[in-house]
């Protein structure tokens, strides 16, 4: 080793085999403790979803989806539904868009939940890694309860859902969001309030919104630069019952750099997030319509779609998940289907965003813009 | 037709346009425009959110490239379709105006086979090495089942036609 | 003529074999007697009385056997109550309140296959944690675990003698990361370097104080000074950065930065498998149990405490709870960044080691009660 070891560059591959590396390879160029270079490597994870969903039928799609973000996996699950019954022309019952708006916002608190013991665990947090994670025990009972499953859900159909409320289902959820929402405070007090926290994640990964925007983050990381940038209100989906509820969008401002965001407030934008989704789950459980859950016709007309193109989108956890879909006249499987992933754009926005940081502050980036393999690799 | 529209076919007339819905719109821009567009499409939408650029292929080795922008303050989702021929179709790369853009290039290019000019980085993104020129989301493209033996499951259902099976 | 005579020599073969064999014989004799009297040589330095007492101590209790059980039992008690603090049990399968996990867990570990890097320097790699294991170990010999009897070995300066060997683990951890032949090693070892560099001169000087007011740099004569007061009502704040340098030292959250688990995968301990990976486990597990004895040696006065119990139960009693202390003040806390530990120590702990230090001194010259209650002043 040179006497000037220190002025030497050192490549570090945070690669495939690594605690943290949920199935990425980074390759990171060290001088010192700093960060002067980082190349992002995709496709350890890649599981050709696209060429899949060419020989799966339509009602068989959605499971192909959901397992890209196991997660949020009513969240996932949703474009594929949402764009068959766009070619389609289906008509979903009411009970059944108030039941998707309940799974989906229950779906983003079970992903916020375990992003929060993960972030947590990755800055060596263990207890508060565990205590969303017993949170998310009762959210994943609700999941259970409900479909039999707890990660793969496959719940949306085109035309509606599969499975009816039941009352011991409507107990499970009612505790699970109860027993969140008073946890969630306390939590996020002791949380915010630990100065050893702030001191790792202040100032840590700031970026403005103009910059994420370019690189095509959406979702939280951008709520978090102060930009109330959310699908649920800016391109409603009728096929949702988000407009049956009165609520605003959570947004995050910070007082040292306005119009930017680092860790902490991405952190802060995902505990609003996850307190507006059990404010919406509480409001919309006495308002659940009774009727049929799916479209009578859904059967016969999801068989064989006519000709079209239709691109649906839904605010995932991480942002802005989509699927681009184009059928030919009666055919039973997708000619051509494009799944867009939020998390495609915060692996890329690594190679701008962290030159010049530690190499300890590398995970704390990357874990508050929440990665997570599935939705680039596909 | 909603102003970004406009303003787009105002400075560039070989583009047209086909509604799709109350916020969306479509431009079928010529391959030799999309820089241009693209340009206008930053100018005027200041909080353009690059969301993707993939490939469509229509056999025949025709293919399309769609690009999808969406801007919130608009609310306007501004989706770009440009056809592409030939064994290896070439485009300029947008991945400077929007450097989102980078990878979906870079997947297109593995996948399909389109050639983007001037694009900083033509790595493979997702395939293995040895996929390089397979193109595997070209409709030509088979998948090798020679292999499955060694995995001890059981062999698949014989591999459905195009447009699936009738039962 | 010289003419061997045939029948004389022929006659005289059974002599001469009757020679050789009585010559094996006397060796054979030689030998027995040989071992016999070392065999009597090793009973009598055994067990003569006190030869006997003193190998019972060294290896029983409070020595190598006692100390191996402890470590064993603080294991089993860390991992207990870190499941308790993160809301689950922890081990509960194999024993009673699984307490026969760890000796599972030894038994599996010890018979992995133990991967060595290529890069690595084998004979360095292998010896490194054994080593440390024994350095950790062997600052034991010097805790007086109780006044008369139950101590091992009592050198009048063994204060030093202790934190001369604690100061060679961390530049073993250093070692040991330079050797692994891997980058994430070789910056768990800077870490680990980085780790002392910061935290070692607040713990050695917040050890003055009881040295100080105790009048010598002997464990056995700290504790002994503590017989009227105990150091920690005089000295809280050397206390508590003596707990913080400790932890720091060691490299055990919040000062985990050596060992990050989700940034450097393990440290400098990344590339120690199977049995290497046992030994620097336990080996972190007995830093703590020793600077847990220390504190109670140092501040807490060693084996006084409840008159009616003997003094090495007063002592293990008092070392459970500063050890739970521990283990409750590292789960509290996430990781530092490696500068920010420097920062801290450097910034906080240090002028307030010294402060106290101060403090103590200026009590002990204005106020003479006090000083009457210490040697230092002729208590």
């Amino acid at each position: 080793m040179s006497p000037d070891i220190l002025d030497e560059a050192m490549e570090v591959w945070f690669g495939p085999q690594h605690v943290s590396a949920h199935g990425w390879a980074t390759k990171l160029t060290l001088v010192g403790d700093y960060i002067v270079e980082c190349d992002p490597n995709a496709g350890y994870f890649h599981r050709s979803a696209e060429k899949v969903l060419e020989f799966k039928n339509f009602r068989q799609g959605s499971l192909v989806l959901e397992r890209m973000c196991m997660l949020e996996a009513f969240l996932a699950e949703y474009p594929y539904v949402a764009a068959v019954e766009k070619i389609a022309e289906l008509e979903v019952p009411e009970r059944a868009k108030v039941m998707r708006t309940i799974m989906m916002e229950m779906s983003r608190l079970h992903s916020i939940q375990f992003w929060w013991g993960q972030f947590n665990a990755e800055l060596g947090f263990f207890t508060m890694a565990l205590w969303p994670w017993v949170d998310r025990e009762y959210s994943l009972d609700v999941f259970e309860e409900l479909t039999g499953s707890r990660h793969t859900v496959s719940y949306s159909t085109p035309g509606g859902v599969k499975y009816d409320f039941s009352d011991k289902f409507m107990e499970q959820l009612n505790r699970a969001i109860d027993r969140f929402e008073d946890r969630l405070q306390k939590f996020r007090d002791m949380q915010m309030g630990s100065p050893t926290f702030r001191a790792r994640t202040e100032g840590i990964g700031l970026y403005d919104a103009k910059q994420g925007l370019k690189w095509g983050l959406s979702g939280p990381p951008i709520k978090a630069c102060g930009i109330p940038m959310d699908l649920r209100k800016d391109d409603p989906d009728p096929n949702l019952a988000y407009d049956m509820v009165d609520w605003e969008v959570p947004i995050t401002e910070n007082s040292e750099h306005p119009g930017q965001s680092d860790a902490l407030d991405r952190m802060e934008q995902r505990f609003k997030e996850a307190e507006v989704a059990c404010h919406i789950v509480k409001q919309l459980i006495p308002q659940i319509p009774d009727g049929p859950i799916i479209d009578p016709k859904a059967r016969a007309k999801a068989n064989r779609l006519p000709e079209g193109e239709a691109y649906a989108r839904v605010e995932g956890t991480r942002g802005i998940t989509s699927l681009w879909l184009k059928t030919q006249d009666k055919a039973q499987t997708a000619y051509r289907a494009k799944i867009r992933g939020p998390c495609i754009a915060s692996y890329y926005a690594l190679k701008d965003l962290v030159p010049g940081s530690k190499f300890a502050d590398f995970i704390v980036i990357f874990g508050s813009l929440d990665p997570y393999p599935g939705w680039w690799d596909r | 037709m909603s102003t970004i529209g406009r303003a787009v076919i105002n400075k560039i007339p070989e583009v047209t346009s086909s509604p799709l819905g109350d916020n969306k719109i479509e431009l079928i821009v010529p391959v030799d425009k999309i820089r241009d567009v693209v340009t206008i499409i930053d100018e005027e939408l200041s909080d353009a959110l690059p969301e993707s650029v993939f490939g469509v292929d229509f056999e025949n080795d025709k293919y399309q490239l769609i690009y999808i922008f969406w801007s919130h303050a608009n609310r306007t989702l501004v989706q770009l379709r440009v056809s592409l021929e030939g064994e290896k179709p070439e485009i300029e790369s947008v991945c400077d105006i929007f450097p989102g853009l980078e990878w979906h290039e870079r997947e297109a290019r593995e996948m399909f086979g389109i050639e983007f000019k001037n694009h900083p980085d033509p790595r493979l993104l997702l395939l293995p090495d040895e996929l390089e020129g397979a193109y595997p989301l070209r409709k030509r493209f088979q998948t090798d089942q020679s292999r499955l033996n060694e995995t001890g499951i059981t062999p698949p259902k014989p591999r459905p036609k195009e447009g699936g099976d009738d039962k | 003529m010289l003419q061997l005579d045939f029948f004389a020599w022929l006659s005289g073969i059974p002599v001469w074999l009757q020679d050789v064999l009585l010559w094996i014989w006397g060796i054979l004799k030689g030998i027995i007697w040989w071992i016999w009297d070392i065999i009597v040589w090793i009973w009598g330095l055994v067990f003569a009385p006190e030869n006997f007492m003193f190998l019972f101590r060294a290896v029983l209790f409070p020595g190598l056997i006692f100390v191996v059980m402890a470590l064993i039992w603080a294991v089993w008690f860390t991992r207990k109550l870190w499941g308790r603090i993160q809301d689950r049990r922890g081990p509960v399968h194999l024993g009673k309140y699984g307490g026969l996990q760890l000796f599972a867990d030894a038994i599996k570990l010890i018979a992995k296959e133990s991967i060595i890097p290529e890069n690595a320097k084998r004979w360095m790699f292998r010896f490194l944690p054994g080593l440390l294991l024994v350095i950790v170990l062997l600052p034991f010999c010097f805790i007086p675990w109780d006044f008369e009897y139950w101590y091992i070995a009592d050198l009048s300066v063994s204060l030093v003698l202790v934190f001369a060997f604690l100061t060679a683990v961390p530049v073993i951890a250093l070692l040991a990361g330079w050797v692994s032949g891997s980058k994430y090693s070789l910056i768990g070892g800077f870490r680990a370097a980085n780790n002392q560099f910061a935290a070692e001169i607040p713990m050695i000087i917040s050890t003055i104080g009881p040295a100080l007011l105790a009048g010598s740099l002997s464990l056995m004569g700290i504790a002994q000074a503590q017989q009227s007061v105990w150091f920690a009502i005089l000295l809280p704040i050397n206390l508590a950065t003596f707990l913080v340098a400790a932890i720091a030292s060691v490299g055990i959250f919040p000062f985990d930065a050596p060992v990050a688990d989700s940034e450097i995968i393990f440290g400098w301990r990344t590339e120690f498998t199977g049995i290497y990976f046992t030994l620097t486990y336990f080996a972190e597990f007995a830093e703590q149990m020793l600077y847990s004895a220390l504190i109670v040696a140092l501040f807490l006065g060693g084996p006084t405490g409840f008159p009616f119990l003997p003094g090495a139960v007063n002592f293990i009693i008092k070392f459970i709870i500063t050890f739970f202390f521990f283990v409750l003040v590292s789960s509290s806390f996430q990781r530092l960044r490696q500068d920010q530990i420097v920062h801290y120590c450097w910034k906080y702990l240090l002028p307030l080691a010294l402060l106290n230090v101060i403090l103590a001194m200026l009590a002990i010259v204005y106020l003479p009660g006090l000083a009457a209650m210490l040697p230092l002043g002729g208590g």
